[in-house]
Parts: C-alpha cells; sequence; structure tokens
C-alpha cells in the first residue's frame, strides 16, 4: 500500500459529518422515569441513595418502558421494543411487581385509546364493553414483552464476571431469536458484594504470575468487561448502588477501599442537595468504576443522579 | 466452559412461571399478617420481623411453624439462637387447631407436626453460617420427594448473632452478615423456600427505636415488618417497611390468643 501521509492527516470525516453521523446513529433518548436527563446508548449512570428510595423501582419502570413495543394492534405504547439484560446482584428482584407495572401500562393505553375513541365517536359514556374485547389479546403483548426481559441471578462477584463475560455470546443469540437488540444493561446494586471483595485477601494465587485477588482487581474486571461489551453492543448502562456509610461513620474503611489507586488519596466525600436537604454520603465503590470514562474514551459520559425519595406509582 | 459459572439467564416469562409453580404463600395462621402480605410468608423471600422485645415476634414464628407442619406444606427448620423455641407451645398450639378431634388422633397428630419441626440452637453467627451450609449441602444431594422437602426456615433471631460482631471499625462483621444474607437468599430462590427472621430494636436519634443491624442490613430483606404490642393487650400491629410489590406504610391488626391452655401429661387422656 502506498503511503499517503497527507491523506492520513486530513482524516477521515469533519466534526461535523461526525457528529450528526452519531446523533443519527445514537439519538438521546428521553424515557421515563429519567425523561429529565438526556441518555444515550453508551452511558454508563449510577443511581445512588439510602436503601427505601426508589432505585430498584427506576430500573424496573425503565424495563418496562424499554420492553413494551412502540405501538401494537393500532394502540400506541411509546415503548421501544427493545431487549433488557437485567443482572440481579442483589438477588431481590421480585417478577410479580414487573409484572405489575407492565400490565398497569398495558391497561393505561388502552384506557387512553379507549377514551379518544368514544371522544371521536361524540359519546360521553365510558363503556367497558369494548375494552374487554382488548383484554384478551392483553396476554399475547403481554407474554411477548416479558420475553423481552432477560434475567440472571449472581451470588458473588465470581460469577457476575463470568456472567459479563458470557453475555454477548447470549444476548446474539437472544436477539437472533426475538430480532431484538438490547438497549439497557442493568445492575442491581453495584455494591453487593462490597464487603466479600474487601476481605479478599491480596495474595497471589497459583504462583507469582498470576494476579492477585482483591477488591481493586475485581472492580477493574468488572470495568473491563463492561467497557468491552460496550465496543461491541452499545447498551446503556444503568447500576443502582446503595449508599451505607453514613457522614458520621469513621473513615478508616473508606480509605483503605482507595488504595493506591486514588490520586488525591484521602476521603472522598459527595453532597448533594435536593429541596434543601443536604445528603451525606461517603463513596465506597473503589475508584476504577467512579473513573470508567476515563478508561475508554471520549465518546463515553458518566452521570450521577443522586436520589432522596423520589415518588413513584 | 463458562456457562458452569455462572447462573442459568432466564426471561421473563420464565420467571413468572417459576413465581406461579413453584413460589407458594405459607400462611402464619394470623389473619391480619396473612391479609396485609396477600398470603402469608412468601416462598422464595426472606421476610424480616423486627420489633421491640415481647411484641409478638416469637409468636408469629412458633404460630407459622406448628401451621405449616401441621397442613403438611413441608418440613420446617427452627434456627433457635435465644431460647425460645418452645415445644409445650406448639403443642398448644397444634391442641387449638384441632380441638374437634379425639385423645388418640390430636396425639398422632402432635407426633406428626412434631417430627416434621426441626430445631437446632445455635450461639454464634459462625455455627450459623455452618448450619446453613449442611443445609445447602444436604439440599443439593437430596431427590425432591413429594412433602418432605423443608419449606420454611425461621431464625429467631438473627440479630443475637449478628450484633456482637458488628460495630467498632473492623468490616468483619458486615461481612459476616452480607455472607449470612447471600446465603439466606439462595436457598430460598433456589429451594423455594421462606426464610423468616426476626431482629430487634435499637434506639435511635432522638430517642426513637429503630431496628438493629444498620444501613447494610436494610437492602437484604425482601420483605420488612414491623411489630409493635400495646402494653398489656393481646393485639399487636403489623405494619409494612418494606415490600417487593406492595405499598409501604400498610398496616393491620391481629390479635395473639392467651398462652394459657390445658397441659397434657404424656400418655394423654
Amino acid at each position: 500500500m502506498e503511503e499517503n501521509p497527507r491523506g492520513w492527516i486530513h482524516g477521515d470525516e469533519t466534526a461535523k459529518a461526525m457528529l450528526s453521523r452519531i446523533l443519527t446513529e445514537r439519538p438521546f433518548l428521553f424515557l421515563p422515569p429519567l425523561h429529565r436527563v438526556p441518555l444515550r446508548v453508551g452511558n454508563v449512570v449510577e443511581i445512588a441513595g439510602p436503601s427505601p428510595s426508589a432505585k430498584s423501582q427506576i430500573l424496573l419502570h425503565a424495563a418496562v418502558n424499554c420492553i413494551l413495543p412502540e405501538e401494537w394492534k393500532g394502540i400506541r405504547f411509546g415503548g421501544l421494543g427493545r431487549m433488557v439484560m437485567y443482572f440481579d446482584l442483589d438477588c431481590r428482584f421480585d417478577v410479580l411487581r414487573l409484572s405489575q407495572i407492565l400490565k398497569h401500562r398495558i391497561m393505561e393505553a388502552y384506557r387512553s385509546t379507549n377514551n379518544t375513541y368514544w371522544k371521536e365517536k361524540g359519546e360521553h359514556q365510558k363503556n367497558d364493553a369494548p375494552t374487554t374485547h382488548m383484554y384478551l389479546c392483553d396476554d399475547e403483548l403481554f407474554l411477548d414483552c416479558m420475553r423481552r426481559f432477560l434475567y440472571i441471578r449472581c451470588y458473588n462477584s465470581f460469577e457476575f464476571l463470568a456472567a459479563l463475560k458470557a453475555m454477548h455470546s447470549h444476548s446474539q443469540r437472544e436477539s437472533e431469536a426475538l430480532g431484538v437488540s438490547v438497549h439497557f444493561l442493568m445492575i442491581d446494586s453495584i455494591g453487593a458484594f462490597y464487603w466479600m471483595d474487601r476481605a479478599c485477601q491480596p495474595m497471589p494465587i497459583g504462583g507469582s504470575k498470576r494476579k492477585n485477588v482483591s477488591l481493586q482487581s475485581l472492580a477493574e474486571a468488572v470495568v473491563q468487561e463492561i467497557c468491552k461489551l460496550l465496543q461491541m453492543q452499545p447498551v446503556l448502562v444503568l447500576a443502582t448502588k446503595a449508599t451505607i456509610f453514613g457522614a458520621g461513620t469513621s473513615g478508616n474503611d473508606a480509605q483503605r477501599a482507595f488504595g493506591k489507586w486514588c490520586s488525591e488519596g484521602k476521603m472522598d466525600s459527595r453532597t448533594s442537595s435536593r429541596e434543601g436537604e443536604k445528603l451525606m454520603y461517603r463513596e465506597y465503590m473503589p475508584s476504577s468504576w467512579q473513573m470508567k470514562l476515563y478508561l475508554v474514551g471520549n465518546m463515553e459520559h458518566f452521570l450521577r443522579m443522586h436520589l432522596n425519595g423520589c415518588s413513584l406509582h | 466452559m463458562i456457562e458452569d459459572w455462572h447462573q442459568p439467564w432466564l426471561n421473563g416469562v420464565e420467571l413468572l412461571e417459576d413465581s406461579n409453580h413453584n413460589k407458594h404463600f405459607l400462611p402464619t395462621g394470623y389473619e391480619g399478617i396473612d391479609v396485609l402480605l396477600g398470603g402469608g410468608l412468601c416462598e422464595g423471600q426472606l421476610t424480616e420481623m423486627v420489633g421491640p422485645s415481647s411484641s409478638g415476634k416469637t409468636q408469629v414464628c412458633l404460630y407459622s411453624a406448628a401451621l405449616v407442619a401441621d397442613k403438611h406444606f413441608g418440613v420446617v427448620m427452627f434456627v433457635d439462637t435465644c431460647n425460645s423455641f418452645s415445644p409445650k407451645r406448639i403443642a398448644c398450639i397444634v391442641d387449638q387447631l384441632s380441638s374437634s378431634f379425639s385423645g388418640e388422633a390430636k396425639e398422632r397428630r402432635l407426633k406428626r407436626v412434631m417430627s416434621n419441626i426441626f430445631c437446632h440452637s445455635v450461639f454464634d453467627i459462625f455455627a450459623l453460617l455452618d448450619v446453613l451450609h449442611q443445609l445447602e449441602f444436604k439440599l443439593k444431594q437430596q431427590v425432591k420427594s413429594g412433602d418432605t422437602k423443608i419449606c420454611l426456615l425461621i431464625i429467631d433471631s438473627i440479630s443475637s448473632l449478628l450484633t456482637p460482631v458488628l460495630g467498632g471499625k473492623g468490616s468483619e462483621g458486615r461481612l459476616l452478615m452480607v455472607s449470612a444474607g447471600i446465603i439466606l437468599k439462595k436457598l430460598a430462590n433456589e429451594y423455594n423456600i421462606s426464610v423468616l427472621v426476626t431482629n430487634h430494636m435499637v434506639g435511635g436519634e432522638g430517642g426513637i427505636l429503630k431496628p438493629a443491624l444498620g444501613e447494610s442490613w436494610k437492602s437484604i430483606p425482601h420483605v420488612r415488618l414491623q411489630l409493635t404490642r400495646d402494653q398489656g393487650s393481646n393485639i399487636c400491629n403489623v405494619s409494612i417497611l418494606k415490600h417487593t410489590f406492595m405499598a409501604t406504610g400498610r398496616t393491620a391488626k391481629f390479635v395473639i390468643h392467651s398462652r394459657s391452655c390445658s397441659v397434657q401429661d404424656g400418655r394423654g387422656r
């Protein structure tokens, strides 16, 4: 191949062309309940909050919006019709709650369509007879949506890593079977194995050539797998995290977690204020998770949402 | 292959089927609680009961154990950490349940119920983890056969095992707590067991009582119920602190029957 250094310098496309290409290939999506935040495929979002805040509910609502189709038998649902992969690290997922939310959304869509139908006809009574006919078609739509929800449970970090490694091939198989691609990768919750991983002694296993197993190395491995996945298959990653350290607890625990990877070498405390309340918590995830965007490239956009008890149905 | 290293992938339809076929509700025997929970204790879930002392937690545990053993749902395993298990009380309850039976039939029924309840006494967290690991091992080996399978695991109370190891600057306590939580949820999910644990309350800010075991424990149980009892009364209040699909704050009342019952001697009459 002849060398063409000039062509090499000029590049493949202008910035404007690149921007328009990206915005069409990976558009911003405003899905409820996160519709105030512009998110794109390839983003990694962490939803943090104390225990009884509605973090898992946000994941479930977002999942329902993803698995519902855009339109079905003339009724508009406004969903994406794509698959969701849910990693349940907390092992607290309840499928009844998911089906409850899904059924509620389907009923709502039917009811609003029914109302507009009757308004057009000029009648003002809410007659339930046509809706019962529609309820019978529910099951097919419901099962169709549930098939797009893929779920796996992990009981420790090693199972989590193995599942991440296997995720790509599994999602390819399911995509071929169902004809749609994956849009969400949900992790509930990312700090579930924190205490167990912390207790891992940083000892070499199987000789000095093997990598040490420690909190940092496990976190890095997880981050690496997610980055690999994002390169092969762009998805939107949503992770919940329970904030467990209050403001007044001792600092040694959090400090030890950062180790020598943290550039500041001191504790990291974050504050967030929502409607005048201040919520302080200590960051306990290793910095390789927090610094994920710097490892991959400037296409990634790392956002955080701090919750303090939001109300959802 | 890598498939051996992780749990199998499921989709929503398979999850629903599993929930409908395998995860039944076990009644506690107290109508207020059962109606509040939509049927009772759910198999596959870890239910926690929190309350100050003498608020009825042990009574609920004993009653559910007796009822579940009596109604052939399966075997009950009662892990007793504070000597609260009382065979006399179980006998009383079975007596109440079988009040229309004759003496001989009552004896047989009591024997059957007692043989379906296994009681283990443990006094520290390591013994508990040991018991749970042994149970997991046994369940893996066991061929599924009818109603001899365990369906209810009660730990009364788990907080008396965990509070001595929590606290202080070390993280070993939280590690033990989280490990216990993970094993309990794994047993619940994989073997369709309902796990019921009790927790006590400690003083919080401003003197208000709050559940013990701290922040890390809050995200472990599926369902958290709070029990209170008015002084000198038989009526207990139960309210939902956390539930996987019901709104928190819902409350109900239930009545604990008086403890007196006719004491029968060994031979029965």
